[in-house]
């Protein structure tokens, strides 16, 4: 044991306690005098100090980086907000509280009850810390307070920044919100931040907390600045402390740093195109670039507007929009998935024409049903559509062929290799956030998720869209861009570039190839041929917005919501509760050769594609069409298209 | 060695009876290090909870404090049961492992305050100059182990120790964490001092320190670092500037008169006068809110924390051990008193976090670790 050879040492050392304990004694010593004497002798004086404490350094905001579209449009801006504090130990002091609160009820328009509520919720915090009592006063509200303010004491008046959605409500599920940050966020956010302490969270602070606000959080802020301010003993400022011309730190003034801007892909003018095609329809549209994967439009209805929620939303703004059974606070195109109905029809097609099962010469005899087992499939067309090859079967959504088709391939797992290979069932990966991925059945699936084998019965409502598979109108937007540029998969993107205040690009988005399918020339000739059909051609779902000189492709779909009888099948979809109507899907293209852009409409409840969904898609491709191909798509070529013989079909349009 | 020849080498003073009962007798003492480690912690929480209610960066931090004390009670339960004696086996490999971190700083740490001191673990960031100070304790008292000190350190002897103390030291400064460097000296100059370092020598150094001082003085510290001393020597040569922090640091300390204007009244720290009132300056938001009457039972709290820490020490019969528990007592030794004179305006303003008290998870665990070391010290006396 190493006592037996250390004892000589050990024992050497143990007499040096003494001196050690002696440095103890000096040292403890030393503190106790000091805080003897600062606090005990000099306490009076040092209270009085602190009383008198003045100078204090307050935060000069950073304005928050500005969003703008392609063009340069102004989207996201910043307003000064005002807002009216109450500090309660001054209202304490003021010996009149209770008309002091009286008052201020009657120039803000609050109820007594509820000024004396938030108050109480704060009891536990020193008072002589302000208390938020109302947001976003108006003009008037400000001049009344301000002029009411000495027979207020301890109420104030103080500015903020709120951010202000030029365009209202358009927009705003994919531009998001910012808000102030919580007790329970601030450690986190600020923990991610460990590496630049200078921009380090503080409890007034705005936050992203939603869209392109909370994932662009880092570029957007800017850095806050300081100066020191003259304040009274409970803190509230008299002036900037410069101005009295005493000497003070020679870092007195720290400017502040605003943040960076966004330059979307977003053109403002198809954003408003798609709000007008909405009109009181609800749902989500997107637009993207089949070239590059650009997002041209992104639009959810219904939706907010972010200034009133800016600086702490009114309780009763919140109460509304968060219990709105239409969800105003969902982005529709990422987050909600549907089955995509007919629209999916174009993916049953690719993969049996891929797959050799069927050629263009195929044809079926739909006859308005088929029996598998002792069950009936129903085709929407009640009478059948007769004989019908892969491109008819496109243009008028015959579901019969695309049984027939579904019963002739090997498995469901073909048509979810293409389905995935185009980008369906997965997140797209758009640099928004809480994107829903959606669902690709497979037989592996099934068998996981139910421990049961697929039957065949389930391929065949898979293959007209109606089955398990799940999709976000981003993905359909996204299939058919890969499908129209020849198999090339993107990730969609909407930033496009990140500037700093003086426009200077600080990081450019690059297109990102995602996957890419090699489709037989032939594939994308016949399907795309069908799809110019769905509106252009007699009988064409889509047919009755058809207009010469202003062409377009696309696909719709209905999506039942639930399974229905067949006695019900047919029953008129405007006549049901609006809850049970049907979503109208839509996904167009245009032009019709060298696609540029790719319109994915999801109408909810709209009972079905070619009236609910389409004619949004319509008013996003003629905006879209008129303004980037003056040369062809003018209103004189429109006009003369029209006078060509043949010109217009009559269709009353269906699936 | 025999058990006779250690008989013979007995005196009347290590008669084993008395020996035993005065140890039967007071076992509990054994446990006083971590009795006074839940008292400081619990009372650390409770101011801590107040000077993170300020509506700033600190805001809500003490939860993230809780989970660091969590952390270390598990870290606790594991450093004080295995026979120190694996931290001897060790002493080498945890103090490369330590400076590995540190060069780890140096390469990929992140930044903060112009300083670079944390490398980040996921959500986590560690500051790996905090348990340096462990870690050099562990190596020191291995290194000495087996080096007879009785008749004083020559200069020779002290060339190795001094060489693995500066590297670990050269990469702290250049960080640049000022106050750990500083603590890290101090500890191993009371270490080598505990050791006896012979008269001659400690003649030389105080000589040498004298003349390098003006130098480093002049030319080794930046000039923020200097103006620090300088506002030291006379905080009022510039009021709300460079001195802003001690002299608001020192009202608070003093407005807090005998009994303290109460938990969470403190206007110093809630109204922002106060610079890092969480971390370095959170005993003056204590003293402001508590007064000169529960100062004094805090410092009376310290002053037998360290006592218990020396008692450990002294009571140990294994060189190793010993040295090791001096060396942990003085780095919480330095530590408070350091920390408490900064914040007293009795020394130049330095970041030195005061144990159990101040936020900061890095600081924390290493605190938390000595005093396991400390218990697992005092334990394992008889366990053989």
């Amino acid at each position: 044991m190493s006592f037996i050879g250390n004892e000589e040492q050990i024992r050497f050392l143990q007499d040096r306690f003494k001196y050690i304990y002696g440095i103890l004694f000096i040292g403890i010593g030393v503190l106790l005098s000091r805080m003897f004497f600062l606090q005990m002798i000099n306490g009076d004086q040092m209270r009085q100090y602190s009383e008198e404490n003045r100078i204090k350094r307050v935060k000069i905001p950073a304005p928050r980086g500005m969003i703008f579209d392609r063009e340069g449009k102004l989207l996201i801006d910043n307003r000064p907000a005002f807002f009216v504090n109450i500090t309660p130990q001054y209202l304490k002091e003021s010996g009149k509280p209770k008309e002091v609160i009286e008052q201020l009820s009657r120039v803000i328009k609050t109820p007594v009850e509820e000024i004396e509520r938030k108050l109480q919720k704060v009891k536990g915090q020193a008072s002589f810390m302000p208390v938020l009592i109302k947001d976003n006063l108006n003009r008037d509200e400000v001049a009344a307070l301000e002029t009411w303010k000495i027979n207020m004491p301890g109420v104030q008046v103080e500015m903020g920044i709120s951010r202000m959605n030029i365009a209202k409500d358009v927009g705003s599920n994919l531009y998001g919100y910012i808000g102030k940050i919580s007790t329970t966020e601030l450690p986190g956010l600020n923990q991610l931040l460990a590496s630049n302490s200078s921009r380090k969270y503080q409890l007034d602070d705005s936050v992203g907390k939603s869209g392109l606000e909370k994932q662009f959080e880092e570029y957007l802020r800017g850095v806050d600045g300081s100066e020191l301010v003259e304040v009274d003993a409970i803190g509230r400022s008299i002036q900037i402390a410069k101005n009295k011309g005493r000497v003070l730190a020679q870092n007195q003034e720290e400017p502040s740093v605003p943040g960076k801007n966004l330059i979307l892909s977003i053109d403002q003018d198809l954003q408003n195109a798609a709000m007008k095609g909405f009109g009181a329809t609800q749902g989500g549209l997107i637009a993207i670039d089949p070239r590059n994967g650009e997002v041209l439009a992104m639009v959810s209805r219904p939706s907010f507007d972010p200034a009133d929620l800016s600086r702490g939303a009114d309780a009763d703004i919140w109460a509304k929009l968060i219990s709105d059974e239409n969800h105003p606070l969902r982005d529709k195109t990422i987050q909600d998935h549907f089955s995509p109905g007919s629209t999916f029809k174009t993916i049953t097609a690719i993969a049996a024409l891929e797959e050799g099962v069927i050629t263009k010469d195929t044809t079926f005899n739909c006859t308005g049903s088929i029996s598998v087992g002792n069950r009936a499939f129903h085709c929407w067309q009640k009478h059948g559509h007769g004989n019908v090859n892969v491109v008819s079967a496109l243009t008028h959504s015959c579901d019969v062929f695309f049984y027939r088709v579904a019963q002739k391939l090997k498995s469901v797992d073909d048509i979810a290799k293409y389905a995935m290979h185009l980008g369906l069932g997965r997140k797209t990966g758009i640099e928004v956030g809480r994107e829903v991925p959606g669902l690709i059945p497979t037989e592996a699936w099934k068998q996981q998720r139910f421990n049961a084998p697929w039957s065949s019965g389930e391929t065949l409502s898979v293959a007209i869209g109606q089955g398990y598979d799940l999709t976000t109108t981003i993905q359909l937007a996204n299939a058919y861009a890969s499908l129209v540029n020849g198999g090339t998969l993107y990730k969609p993107t909407v930033v496009k570039t990140i500037q700093n205040e003086d426009s200077k690009v600080i990081k450019e988005t690059i297109p990102q190839i995602l996957d890419r399918t090699n489709l037989k020339k032939e594939t994308v000739e016949l399907v795309t041929e069908g799809l110019w059909g769905v509106v252009n051609a007699p009988g064409g779902t889509a047919n009755w917005l058809h207009t010469p000189g202003l062409e377009f492709a696309g696909k719709t779909g209905t999506v039942q919501l639930f399974t229905q009888k067949a006695d019900k099948l047919y029953l008129k979809c405007t006549n049901m509760p609006y809850k049970q109507r049907h979503h109208g899907v839509f996904v167009g293209y245009a032009p019709i050769k060298n696609p540029s852009i790719v319109v994915a409409v999801f109408a909810e409840h709209a009972c079905s594609g070619s009236h609910g969904a389409a004619p949004v898609a319509k008013e996003v491709i003629e905006t879209y069409l008129k303004k980037y191909y003056p040369d062809v798509y003018n209103d004189k070529a429109i006009a003369e298209a029209k006078k060509k013989p043949g010109a217009v079909f009559q269709s009353s349009g269906g699936d | 060695m025999s058990y006779t020849s250690m008989e013979t080498n007995l005196d009347q003073q290590f008669d084993p009876n008395r020996m035993t009962t005065y140890e039967e007798e007071f076992k509990w003492l054994k446990w006083v290090p971590l009795i006074l480690e839940i008292l400081l912690l619990t009372w650390g929480m409770i101011n801590l909870s107040s000077a993170t209610a300020v509506e700033d960066k600190s805001a809500g931090l003490w939860k993230t404090q809780m989970i660091t004390i969590g952390i270390g009670t598990v870290g606790t339960l594991i450093l004080m049961f295995p026979h120190y004696s694996f931290l001897s086996r060790l002493a080498y490999l945890i103090y490369m492992g330590n400076l590995g971190l540190l060069l780890a700083v140096l390469a990929v740490g992140r930044s903060s305050l112009g300083a670079k001191r944390w490398i980040g673990f996921g959500g986590f960031s560690l500051q790996p100059s905090e348990l340096m100070k462990l870690s050099m304790v562990i190596f020191l008292a291995k290194f000495f182990e087996n080096k007879n000190t009785t008749n004083g350190l020559k200069f020779k002897d002290l060339i190795m120790p001094t060489i693995f103390v500066l590297i670990p030291l050269a990469l702290i400064i250049v960080q640049p964490d000022l106050g750990t460097a500083m603590i890290l000296m101090l500890v191993y100059g009371s270490i080598l001092l505990f050791l006896r370092i012979s008269p001659k020598l400690l003649v030389l150094i105080t000589i040498a320190a004298a003349v390098a001082l003006p130098v480093v003085y002049n030319y080794g510290l930046k000039p923020y670092q200097r103006q620090r001393i300088t506002t030291f020597i006379d905080p009022m040569s510039d009021p709300k500037g460079a001195g802003y922090n001690s002299i608001q640091s020192m009202i608070a300390v003093g407005s807090g008169q005998l009994v303290g204007k109460g938990w969470k009244k403190g206007t110093q720290a809630h109204l922002n006068f106060l610079p890092e009132h969480h971390t370095d300056f959170i005993f003056s938001v204590f003293s402001e809110e508590w007064g000169f009457a529960w100062c004094s039972i805090l410092l009376l709290l310290y002053m037998l924390f360290i006592m218990s820490g020396l008692s450990v020490a002294y009571r140990s019969n294994d060189k190793f051990a010993t040295v090791l528990a001096f060396g942990i007592t003085s780095i919480f030794f330095w530590h408070i008193f350091v920390n408490m004179g900064m914040v007293m305006g009795m020394l130049p303003i330095v970041g030195v976090p005061l144990p159990f008290m101040s936020y900061g998870g890095s600081a924390l665990l290493t605190s938390m670790s000595g005093v396991a070391i400390l218990v697992n010290i005092a334990n394992k006396k008889y366990m053989f």
